[in-house]
């Protein structure tokens, strides 16, 4: 607990899980510095035990986790990372009887914030952060999704945490939104690990400047957008027709069909690739496609 | 408290008007109770001076705290718990009560409902309102028997009330207290004892309306607390669902099976009563040991 929170980040090496026969996380190793780290992988890859287990919601078969030089699997070393952490799970559940401003007080009760004012202060702030100002009397039943999800994600600011997880923190945001979640989240004071999962790719090129593919339990990639997307260079191709050749093809929105493999399709322009390329190129060479 | 200028009152008079300094030292908060004492006073009659107020208000520091008031709008205090909070329980920990499911209007009343029927059933019986029952439950409105359906069922909804309590399923929000650094036996234990009264009250309740119970209310108080306790207790060991039907199960079956016997209340009698005390102990004793494991989030 001495270590300074400004050398030392999140560490993971080993991390393996099982759900009975389904092996959730195998021997997954990464880094997370301060700032905005994806996470990027399809449905099923272990994105959610992954960031459960950094959480410290679960514990894993296999492997060790560092945050700040503290040790989750010692009790004491456990609550103080709690302290420290803001937690957006996937499905997570409300109280559907409270108000906004009441599920926000429950929670910074459970973050170790006593003093009503102060809690009164915090749930201020975080709602006036996310934009929800103007609800915080409102009943959670009466919210729509988007403003659930928005209300999960400041909870999860609550205390300033130096570490964020937030897993799929932009489901159900509307365009605009999305844009004023990444605002949010290069505005936060304090430099904090932010790590999040997320399928969409644009949000990774536009807030992330750490990358992480994990596919089938596995790391498979660690770097910037631009190195992600770089993996997919000379072997995007853009053209009018379908190609069936065993390329992985899509139709992109100008109506072009857009094509990644290592041989150019007939009558097909080499273009510049995407962070999205990058990733499919990844998820089909492991099987994923 | 940085500075103390003059008073407001002996600088502005009834035609003298506040001082700058003042009413900028009064805006930022930073002036003695006898200062905004006379300046509030004066401002009370002087519009000019109210509105030079105005200047030296950070408008930001203000909208900050009009949305701190309609936070604590939002979260108001009700009269039951201005009340516990006079007794001197915290304020934090009577918030975190409420997302307890079993201690929600809703929960309450149904306990109420059903020990309502169970009880009136009795007391009908007892009065000899309806017939008494079955040839092997009962053989008059003065036989023991007729106890037999409220002493099964309220320590069972004791039980409920306390499994409800602490049950994750139960708790829509359970992913944020396990990753939160609030103890989760604390919390267990809060929301345990609060449901645990809130269900005996009804309960005893229903038992003191029903003719001829003599010291029920008081005699299934211990086996109330060594079900929950049990529950609890086992809960440290295997899936706390599992735990909390095992222990309705080891109510229901001697309770069910005694009540066809010739003595349908030995449960209620002293031996008895010493096995539920033996048991409270002994489960109070592994709960305490095996706490940690109610720390959620770093178990299976």
């Amino acid at each position: 607990m001495t270590v300074s929170a400004r050398t030392a980040t999140v560490e993971a090496t080993g991390l393996s899980r099982r759900y009975g026969i389904t092996r959730a996380l195998d021997s997954a190793d990464l880094t997370l510095d301060r700032g905005v780290t994806g996470l990027l992988g399809p449905n099923g890859a272990g994105k959610t035990t992954l960031l459960s287990i950094l959480a410290t919601v679960s514990e894993p078969d296999a492997g060790r986790v560092s945050a700040f030089g503290l040790d989750p699997s010692d009790p004491a070393e456990r609550v103080e990372i709690r302290r420290r952490l803001g937690y957006l799970p996937q499905e997570l559940g409300y109280h559907r009887h409270f108000t906004v401003a009441g599920f926000l007080d429950y929670v910074a009760i459970l973050k170790e914030i006593t003093d009503r004012r102060r809690r009164a202060e915090e749930v201020a702030r975080v709602l006036a952060a996310i934009g929800l100002e103007d609800r915080a009397s409102s009943r959670i039943r009466a919210l729509s999704g988007g403003m659930r999800q928005r209300l999960g994600i400041a909870q999860a600011l609550l205390g300033q945490p130096d570490l964020l997880i937030l897993d799929e923190p932009t489901a159900g945001l509307d365009p605009e939104q999305r844009l004023r979640f990444r605002e949010l989240l290069s505005d936060l004071p304090g430099d904090p690990v932010i790590v999040l999962s997320t399928h969409q790719a644009d949000d990774i090129a536009a807030i992330c400047p750490q990358v992480i593919v994990l596919l089938r339990g596995r790391v498979r990639f660690t770097g910037t957008p631009a190195e992600l997307a770089a993996t997919a260079a000379g072997k995007v191709w853009a053209a009018d027709q379908r190609d069936s050749s065993g390329h992985l093809s899509w139709r992109g929105g100008d109506g072009r069909w857009r094509h990644i493999g290592e041989q150019p399709p007939a009558s097909a322009e080499l273009v510049a690739p995407t962070v999205e390329d990058g990733y499919l190129l990844l998820s089909n060479a492991a099987g994923e496609r | 408290m940085t500075s103390q200028p003059a008073p407001a009152a002996s600088a502005a008079g009834a035609d003298q008007h506040a001082a700058a300094e003042t009413l900028a030292s009064y805006a930022a908060g930073t002036v003695g109770p006898v200062v905004v004492w006379s300046v509030e006073r004066h401002l009370a009659g002087c519009a000019s001076c109210r509105e030079a107020l105005s200047a030296h208000v950070d408008a930001r520091r203000l909208a900050r705290n009009r949305s701190v008031v309609l936070v604590l709008a939002a979260a108001p205090d009700g009269r039951l718990r201005r009340l516990i909070r006079r007794c001197g329980v915290p304020d934090h920990l009577l918030r975190l009560m409420a997302a307890t499911p079993s201690l929600r209007l809703s929960w309450l009343l149904s306990v109420a409902g059903v020990l309502a029927v169970v009880a009136g059933g009795t007391a009908a019986a007892r009065y000899g309102w309806i017939p008494a029952g079955g040839r092997r439950v009962a053989a008059g409105p003065g036989d023991p028997a007729l106890l037999v359906p409220l002493l099964v069922v309220a320590p069972l909804l004791v039980l409920a009330g306390v499994a409800a309590a602490y049950l994750p399923m139960f708790d829509p929000a359970s992913q944020l207290a396990a990753a939160a650094p609030y103890s989760g036996f604390k919390l267990l234990l809060a929301r345990a004892v609060c449901a645990l009264i809130a269900a005996l009250i009804p309960a005893v309740g229903a038992m003191l309306v029903v003719p001829g119970t003599g010291w029920l209310p008081a005699a299934l108080l211990l086996p109330s607390l060594a079900l929950c306790s049990f529950a609890l207790a086992a809960a440290t060991v295997v899936d706390p669902r599992a735990a909390a039907i095992a222990a309705g199960v080891l109510w229901l079956l001697p309770a069910v099976f005694l009540a066809t016997s010739s003595a349908p209340l030995a449960v209620l009698q002293w031996h008895a009563q010493y096995v539920c005390a033996a048991v409270l102990c002994a489960c109070a004793a592994v709960l305490c040991a095996r706490r940690d494991r109610f720390e959620l989030g770093w178990m299976r």
